[in-house]
């Protein structure tokens, strides 16, 4: 087998959504004025004791769960000592014997499996600012629980990365435990490629996933123009650059001991069960499901299971639809309609999309009326029902009107029936548009297709 | 099989000064306000002589006897500790009180949290009077190694000898005290009976999980435990029934319900197991001696006497111990940087420069020697062979003590192998000499079993203690032998 040419392991930390801290119960959203949500606890005063968030130990196990790792039966936590100022206790409890989950996968809608590591439960550090004489500490990110989830060196392209964050990032929605308006995705990525050896180099702290793929890309063209050694970077977001930190000649020694204070957590089969039932059908299962069963479009399929909200409604819809239609509605139409306004899926009233598709299931409106609809839909909600017959927008299939509407056009636009005449196909669907917008996109395009041609063939 | 012991409904000592004392206050006939008045200005001069507290907290003492009085004037529940005179070991926080573990470097710190153990032991009507002296957080048997600045309490039975440690100021105040008084004190190898032992007085190390650690500065987590001291063993049950219990703030506090302590227990033939090694050489000879006598006269009075051997406790103790305890303890200590509390030290350079600088002033040698060892413990390379080896010979010895109680109900040792050493010779100890005096004490400790210490003698004019040991929540039959050991 062929050496790849890059290598890439993710190391990605993940901040949970969760009312309340890992350790403590300060909330994790709300002030933001610094320090202000912050305790004894997350602010390692002596005497204080860590209380784990049985939450958050949930959440944890429902992704574990979803992506397939093996749970271990006995959670436990461990301090990882190291001085550090945003470090409140200048050690951080995290996992380090026996993680939430090993293993597991994530496969990408190429159909290729990202085999996990590992996947666990730490705190996170506090906050830093530095200033141009000092630097100041924010504890109210102190204790903020995170899952830290550890690729194998499995992915070969930044393309192949960011795939990966997005089909994350889908699960994360799916289980609703990440919010991406609130919460942070950070990540550490090892990179290397065959043409130096494979030596690695460790690029620390990449925040938000578009920001990981450019700096692949560009540690890669990196490592082609110069020598490459082992040693940490960091990635210069303005700049766009990666830029050297410290050597890496050995590991970090953290000096690891379990923390006492956290008693062992038990992960019982029953407990497991009661999880297991939380857990969603995912979305590579869901598209799958859809194109088997329900024969639509594998790329509608991938494309509209990717966001929670919008595969039940697909699912809701289809039972009452045609799937063919609503997954095409829903996919062109929908998801372009809602890029154009800013709005959320849920933001467009189902009960008028049921309208909608009605109207054009039964041919009583035409595409063309259908799209001028839904995109009317995501301003403001009204009944589309409603509205094509107060404003007379039914379909036309009157072939007298059309004839006359034709006849109209082709008068107009001599130039396109001599085109015609003269072999060029596309002068008829430039009639065909003419004829269409006379009639206001009313009529109906297989009606105006029959007439035009009897018309200019007879 | 597990020992029943019935209660008799009956109180359990002649002795018992507290229990009446209580009696008196919670019937008005005593003025809380007067008593602990008396009380503050006896421990005043007291501490002039023996230097047992770090902080007294007068103030806060006479303001609660005065609420502890007004409740009784209203006819008010006052609890069950009313108007008796607390001191706590300087680890244990209170809110708003200078509370420094005895170290340097938390010189000023007023923490934001009192510690549950002294919350109930308030709710129960009692006065707290002042934070007592200690090793610094509790790294020391001798309390010689105390912060800068910070007092070194004197036995009163001899004051050129040192009151043991860790909680030597608890010990020191509890065998001085002419007043009611009950000391909350902390043991993490050894720190409540080595001291209750050298100053002749009762100590009670409760199974670990039994009192909440909420509050308690930490030396090592694992083996943290609180627990009181007092002048007879009652005294010392009715402090624990106040303080133990479940505390949510605690995940390794227990659940297990609460005895009254304090209730006198009636029980078949009790079998005691003399522990062979710690007869062995290393001792002293009048040591030995007396604890034999007092266990001869606990077979007097209906115990069955037997020997038992803990090999593996006895010879891997030891180190097993100062591993745990110095890994878990460099890690705690190393939020003591100067940035949010304590100590603090002008800004200057990075961010290593200044916490070492602050951490470098301010810790004592044996912190900074238990940093060092606690940290190199736990490193890549060592950590396999000391950090995790030490925690698996801690589940064997767990196991030799589970074994030696399925033939007897506790165990019998001397306390520590001799009397309250001078403090001219403790200066001449190396760190090894030093941690082989908790031979005796360790075993309990690291297994997490309830331990107390008995005064049964005394030996060249010092006192000597009795230790029993029973198995993990089997407080009641500590007491229950104690108060017959002390009736005997």
């Amino acid at each position: 087998m062929n050496k790849p040419d890059v290598i890439i392991g993710l190391e990605v930390h993940i901040q949970l959504k969760s009312r309340s801290k890992l350790f403590c119960p300060c909330p994790t959203t709300g002030d933001d004025e610094p320090n202000t949500r912050v305790c004894p606890t997350c602010l390692g005063h002596p005497g204080s004791k860590p209380l784990l968030n049985k939450a958050a130990v949930d959440a944890a196990v429902r992704l574990a769960l979803a992506l397939s790792s093996q749970i271990n039966p006995v959670l436990n936590f461990s301090r990882k000592q190291y001085f550090y100022p945003d470090l409140a206790k200048n050690y951080q409890i995290t996992q380090y014997e026996i993680p939430v989950g090993n293993h597991g996968n994530i496969t990408l809608a190429n159909g290729k499996r990202i085999d996990l590591m590992r996947l666990h439960i730490e705190e996170d550090p506090a906050a830093l600012t530095h200033t141009s004489t000092t630097c100041l500490i924010d504890y109210n990110r102190s204790g903020i629980p995170l899952i830290e989830l550890v690729t194998e060196p499995a992915m070969h392209s930044p393309d192949e990365a960011r795939e990966f964050l997005n089909t994350l990032m889908t699960i994360l929605g799916y289980l609703n435990i990440f919010n991406p308006d609130e919460g942070v995705m950070k990540a550490d990525a090892n990179v290397s490629i065959a043409a130096r050896g494979y030596t690695r180099v460790e690029i620390k702290n990449i925040l938000g996933f578009k920001e990981i793929e450019r700096a692949l890309t560009f540690e890669i063209a990196r490592q082609r123009a110069h020598e490459v050694v082992r040693e940490t970077r960091g990635w210069d977001a303005a700049a766009g650059q990666t830029y050297r930190m410290r050597a890496k000649e050995k590991e970090e020694d953290y000096g690891y001991i379990f923390e006492p204070d956290i008693p062992s957590v038990n992960i019982s089969q029953e407990y497991l069960n009661s999880i297991r039932t939380t857990v969603p059908e995912l979305p590579s299962a869901k598209a799958e499901r859809w194109v088997q069963t329900l024969h639509i479009d594998p790329t509608d399929a991938t494309i509209i299971s990717t966001e929670l909200a919008l595969a039940e409604r697909f699912e809701r819809l289809a039972q009452h639809h045609s799937a063919i239609l609503v997954a095409r509605w829903l996919r062109r139409e929908l998801l372009r309609v809602l890029n154009l306004t800013g709005k959320k899926v849920n933001d467009v009233a189902e009960q008028r999309l049921h309208e909608l598709f009605d109207l054009l299931e039964k041919k009583t409106i035409t595409d063309k009326i259908g799209q001028q609809l839904i995109e009317e839909l995501a301003k403001k909600e009204f009944s589309p029902k409603q509205r094509v017959e107060e404003q007379n927008l039914g379909a036309i299939g009157d072939v007298e009107a059309i004839k006359h509407a034709c006849a109209e056009e082709m008068e107009k636009n001599k130039q396109a029936v001599a085109d015609y005449k003269a072999g060029e196909e596309k002068a008829f669907h430039y009639l065909f548009g003419q004829v269409m917008r006379a009639m206001k996109g009313k009529a109906k395009p297989d009606v105006i297709k029959q007439v035009l041609k009897n018309i200019l063939e007879g | 099989m597990r020992l029943t012991l019935k209660n008799s409904g009956t109180t359990m000592s002649n002795k018992a000064m507290l229990r009446n004392y209580i009696n008196e206050i919670r019937q008005g006939n005593v003025s809380a306000e007067e008593a602990l008045k008396k009380a503050i200005t006896s421990a005043q001069s007291l501490n002039k002589k023996f230097h047992f507290f770090t902080t007294p907290t007068y103030d806060l003492a006479a303001k609660q006897a005065h609420d502890i009085q007004h409740m009784v004037q209203n006819h008010r529940e006052p609890g069950t500790l009313a108007g008796v005179a607390v001191s706590v070991k300087d680890a244990l926080c209170i809110s708003g009180i200078e509370s420094c573990a005895g170290s340097a470097i938390l010189k000023g710190y007023k923490p934001l949290i009192t510690a549950t153990a002294v919350t109930k032991t308030i709710n129960a009507g009692g006065c707290i009077i002042g934070k007592t002296a200690q090793d610094e957080f509790g790294f020391g048997g001798f309390s010689v190694n105390v912060g800068h600045e910070f007092p070194v309490p004197l036995n009163p039975h001899d004051t050129t000898r040192s009151c043991g440690g860790s909680s030597g100021g608890a010990a020191c105040l509890t065998a001085a005290a002419d007043f009611p008084h009950v000391a909350i004190a902390e043991s993490t190898g050894g720190s409540i009976v080595n001291p209750a032992a050298f100053c002749g007085v009762v100590g009670l190390c409760p199974t670990y999980g039994r009192v909440s650690r909420f509050g308690l500065i930490d030396y090592a987590n694992s083996l943290d435990k609180i627990g009181p001291v007092g002048k007879n063993v009652e005294d010392v049950a009715l402090a624990l029934s106040v303080m133990a219990g479940h505390d949510q703030n605690d995940a390794t506090s227990s659940t297990l319900p609460v005895e009254d302590y304090a209730k006198h227990a009636t029980a078949n033939k009790i079998r005691v197991g003399v522990i062979k090694e710690s007869f062995g050489e290393g001792s002293d000879e009048a040591v030995r001696e007396n604890v034999r006598a007092a266990i001869n006269k606990l077979a007097d009075a209906g115990c069955k006497i037997t020997e038992v051997t803990l090999p593996t406790t006895y010879t891997y103790g030891i180190p097993s111990y100062y591993l745990i305890a110095m890994s878990e303890a460099s890690t705690n200590l190393s939020r003591y940087a100067g940035i949010l509390y304590g100590a603090s030290e002008p800004l200057a350079g990075g961010f290593r420069d200044y916490f070492s600088a602050v951490r470098t002033k301010h810790f004592g040698t044996e912190a900074k020697r238990r940093i060092l060892l606690g940290t190199f413990a736990r490193m890549t390379g060592w950590r396999d062979q000391y950090y995790t080896k030490a925690l698996q010979v801690r589940q064997l010895i767990i196991k030799e003590y589970q074994h030696a109680f399925s033939t007897v109900d506790v165990l019998a040792t001397p306390t520590m192998p001799f009397i309250a050493p001078k403090f001219s010779e403790i200066k001449d100890m190396t760190p090894l000499q030093n941690y082989m005096t908790d031979i005796l004490t360790v075993g309990p400790n690291l297994a997490g079993l309830p331990h107390l210490s008995v005064p049964c003698a005394q030996a060249k004019g010092m006192p000597v203690g009795l230790l029993l040991t029973a198995p993990h929540f089997r407080e009641d039959l500590l007491f229950h032998i104690g108060v017959m050991h002390e009736q005997a």
